[in-house]
């Protein structure tokens, strides 16, 4: 008898439908993989599976208890590992919480699984991994017979992976159903025994992971051959560093940087490696402008001063792709042709006296429309209702325009499809052909390996390591993210 | 079917106006029907009462697009009363002294209505930037400074031989606002605020100004990362902004009262952060929106003498309102850095 039975699921969001008929059972002991790309139904699909939404066709078995672990962590910072373990469902002596009955569970959880945890811990001040494993107890807690593991891996350094998946296996060797919901390959063909591959709201593929490869996991995700990027033209000889950071302190809320050098020449992609929270943010922010900094940043043989903000770092020739799309770059109730002159408004190409030249906007945003492929391919439309990788075409089209000088590129295909990925990508790799200098910022390292001409590995703030891309490492670059030296 | 925004909330607006109008109608004893009738006709019956209705139109509107102004750069300006009130005093107490003939005298009074009221905007708006203060707390407070300082000022320093404590002296006719309609109180100054509400319309939308405006308003982070300067332009839409609520203060000292008083605005200022809204913050619309809170607050006269309906209904409509959609906004707003 299956853990859960989904038959025949359908789920619709107003016109759109998310999930248009699936079956999928979840057996004990088994991992399930399912794989596809963002907005493929992964999440709908899961969040069916759950009970948080009800589809609107088809039924949804469930033979015991389900759990969900969330990409993003559903954990009270502030509270302690025990108080968010038993949130809800405290034991209690009388009207009293019984502290000792709740660290004794605590524990004993941590010893049955093999996830050893100081109950008396305050979250915040645990690792992310740690953290995982807090998240991972609540949901243990309650004894499920099915495990839903939503990207479970996102914001993990890759040994912390692997920890975390040996105990998945171990809790599969219970008896435990469990799907992983996933974009990364090479985890589903490690761990997963079956998988599922989704495209467009429904499942199009299903495979035994062992008669499987990620190269033919990869093309049903896509539906068909993924593009290839564009040749790299060699590096021109070493002459003077175009952008040259030394000494460089700053810091964006959580995430700091704490004496970081660096050099970068024309025509060289530098990749900045690291797990997600390592001063990423803080650098981003301290080349672009928007945070005050110590230290030094020369650009083209002159010193920017904080003081100096983004206008000034514009006008000589930098341009920046930010990390969050929809807050940092883009205004969304704008159209294509208005959000493709921000940061160029002011210019003298697109003014016209007083006025914004409205024709040399809409020409502008056409040129990025037709070499970014940008569909549907109207620069009157709201980039609302664009997709993610459509939206991201504009942002990253408007920063490459005009082959600029230097280019900051904060996670450039964050979320995006894999034709656009590899568009967005193949356009970085044209600009460095054509001489710009490109500081990449990537939480994936299959991009920073696909881009970069060097790269440099960013842990607590400081530089860790550093490889040219003859001598790139997985497994090195792998332990350095995670702070082993 | 998912409305936008905007006509969502002229909706509620209308809504508002016809199930607690009718209610309270009813609590007082009247049939609705008769007393929107009396409303309408107290309202639009004559040409005097339409002449009327325009003069609150025009009272109403220059605050309602000060604040539109500002709300369009994510600024809560619930200080238009203030600015109002400042804009008024200083045309009034300059005006009671000027004696130079209306060509003259009429520019540099209105003039210094805006510079009054765009000084305590940009008091605000200083604040905002220098302290990050929170505008909505800022502006609302300085509301009741303007009072105090209006007040002392005309009671004490300020005050003229022609004044009394709560108001100066007479203008001197030459610098009363012309009229446009004979035996009205209706002035040049409706067409002095048509004027500036398709101006704004223009500049918001084709001006590279206009752009960077909104640009903050609609995504301050993506603004800023686009070399836009929010302290300086959050700190000039806020004086831009108390400009037009004082320009607003000194038609009504210039072209209705012909001096100062202290309770020259009925809430022009609270008021109109309504219209600006139902007017979806579109100039051309909240021109539309003051025309109709223009019927409600003249009509509401008429309706009190005719239908006995207490004029504090529309008072209590209009505040509900203003709950409503500045509220939900407020509460609602994510244009924080």
């Amino acid at each position: 008898m299956p853990a859960l039975a989904m038959r025949g699921i359908v789920k619709r969001f107003g016109d759109l439908v998310a999930i248009g008929g699936v079956d999928l059972e979840l057996d004990p002991g088994v991992i399930v993989g399912l794989i596809g790309e963002n907005g493929a139904g992964k999440s709908t699909l899961s969040n069916i599976a759950f009970g948080a939404f009800a589809p609107d066709e088809g039924t949804v078995e469930r033979n015991g208890i389900v759990g969900l672990v969330h990409q993003h962590f559903q954990l009270v910072e502030r509270l302690s590992v025990w108080e968010n373990v038993l949130l809800g469902r405290e034991p209690r002596k009388g009207w009293r919480l019984d502290v000792a009955a709740a660290r004794a569970r605590v524990r004993e959880l941590g010893e049955r699984y093999g996830l050893h945890v100081d109950p008396d811990a305050i979250v915040e001040t645990l690792p992310i991994g740690m953290k995982q494993r807090v998240e991972l107890l609540r949901e243990l807690e309650r004894e499920p017979a099915i495990l839903l593991l939503d990207e479970p891996t996102a914001v993990l350094a890759p040994s912390e992976i692997e920890s975390f998946f040996t105990t998945v296996v171990a809790l599969a060797e219970r008896g435990i159903a469990i799907m992983v919901v996933t974009h990364k390959l090479a985890e589903v063909i490690a761990y997963t025994s079956r998988v599922c591959v989704m495209r467009a709201g429904t499942i199009v593929a299903r495979y035994e992971t062992n008669q499987t490869t990620a190269g033919e996991l990869a093309r049903a995700m896509v539906g068909g051959e993924i593009p290839p990027l564009s040749e790299r033209s060699p590096l021109p000889r070493q002459v003077l560093p175009i952008l040259h950071v030394r000494e460089l302190r700053a810091r964006t809320g959580s995430d700091a940087i704490d004496g970081i050098e660096f050099a970068l020449q024309a025509g060289e992609i530098l990749g900045i490696a690291g797990v997600e929270g390592n001063g990423q943010t803080a650098l981003a922010d301290a080349l672009a402008g928007v945070t005050a900094y110590d230290g030094t940043i020369r650009f083209r043989e002159e010193e920017l001063p904080d003081s100096l903000g983004p206008r000034g770092r514009m006008e000589r020739g930098m341009q920046i792709i930010p990390q969050d799309r929809h807050h940092e770059a883009l205004v969304l109730d704008w159209s294509l042709a208005e959000n493709a002159i921000l940061g160029r408004q002011g210019s003298a190409e697109m003014r016209r006296g007083q006025q914004i030249d409205r024709e040399a906007a809409r020409t502008f945003a056409q040129t990025i429309v037709e070499r970014f492929d940008v569909r549907p391919p109207r620069v009157d439309l709201r980039v609302r209702g664009l997709s993610g990788g459509n939206q991201q075409k504009v942002v990253v089209g408007r920063a490459l325009a005009g082959t600029p000088k230097f280019v900051l590129a904060y996670q450039p295909t964050r979320g995006i499809d894999v034709g656009a990925t590899a568009l967005v990508q193949s356009r970085l790799i044209e600009a460095r052909n054509a001489g710009t200098a490109i500081l990449l910022i990537s939480f994936e390292l299959d991009e920073i390996f696909a881009l970069a001409d060097r790269v440099l590995v960013l842990y607590r703030g400081k530089i860790a390591g550093e490889f040219n891309r003859d001598a790139f490492d997985r497994g090195r670059i792998g332990a350095l993210m995670a702070g082993h030296t | 079917m998912k409305l936008p925004r905007g006509v969502r909330d002229a909706a509620i607006a209308l809504g508002i106006i016809i199930v607690f109008g009718s209610l309270a109608m009813l609590l007082a004893g009247v049939n609705p029907l008769d007393g929107f009738s009396a409303l309408l006709i107290g309202a639009l019956g004559n040409v005097q009462e339409t002449a009327e209705t325009l003069v609150q139109t025009t009272s109403l509107l220059f605050p309602a697009l000060g604040i539109a102004l500002a709300f369009r750069a994510g600024l809560f300006n619930i200080g238009a009363e203030g600015q109002l009130l400042m804009g008024g005093l200083l045309a009034g107490v300059l005006g009671e002294q000027l004696t130079a003939p209306g060509f003259v005298t009429i520019p540099i009074l209105l003039l210094a209505g805006a510079v009054g009221g765009g000084l305590w905007g940009a008091l605000a708006g200083w604040l905002r930037a220098r302290f990050a203060a929170n505008e909505v707390i800022a502006t609302l407070m300085l509301n009741y400074v303007a009072i105090q300082v209006a007040a002392y000022a005309i009671s004490g320093p300020l005050k003229s031989a022609g004044g009394a404590g709560y108001e100066t002296g007479e203008l001197p006719a030459q610098s009363w606002l012309p009229t446009i309609l004979p035996d009205t109180r209706l002035t040049v100054a409706l067409i002095l605020a048509l004027a500036l509400a398709f101006f704004l319309r223009w500049m918001l939308r084709s001006t590279v100004v206009g752009y960077q405006l909104r640009a903050v308003g609609d995504a301050p982070q993506a603004a800023r990362r686009a070399g836009i300067d929010l302290a300086k332009m959050r700190f000039w839409t806020m004086a831009a902004s108390g400009a037009i609520a004082g320009l607003g203060g000194a038609t009504v000292v210039l072209g209705v009262l012909h001096r100062f008083n202290l309770a020259l605005s009925p809430g022009y200022g609270f008021i109109g952060i309504a219209v600006a809204l139902v007017g979806e913050l579109d100039p051309l619309w909240v021109t539309v929106a003051a025309f109709v809170f223009g019927i409600l607050q003249n009509g509401a006269i008429g309706m009190q003498a005719a239908a006995n309906v207490p004029r504090d209904v529309v008072t209590a409509i209009e505040g509900l309102i203003i709950l409503v959609l500045a509220g939900r906004r407020i509460i609602t707003r994510n244009g924080s850095d």
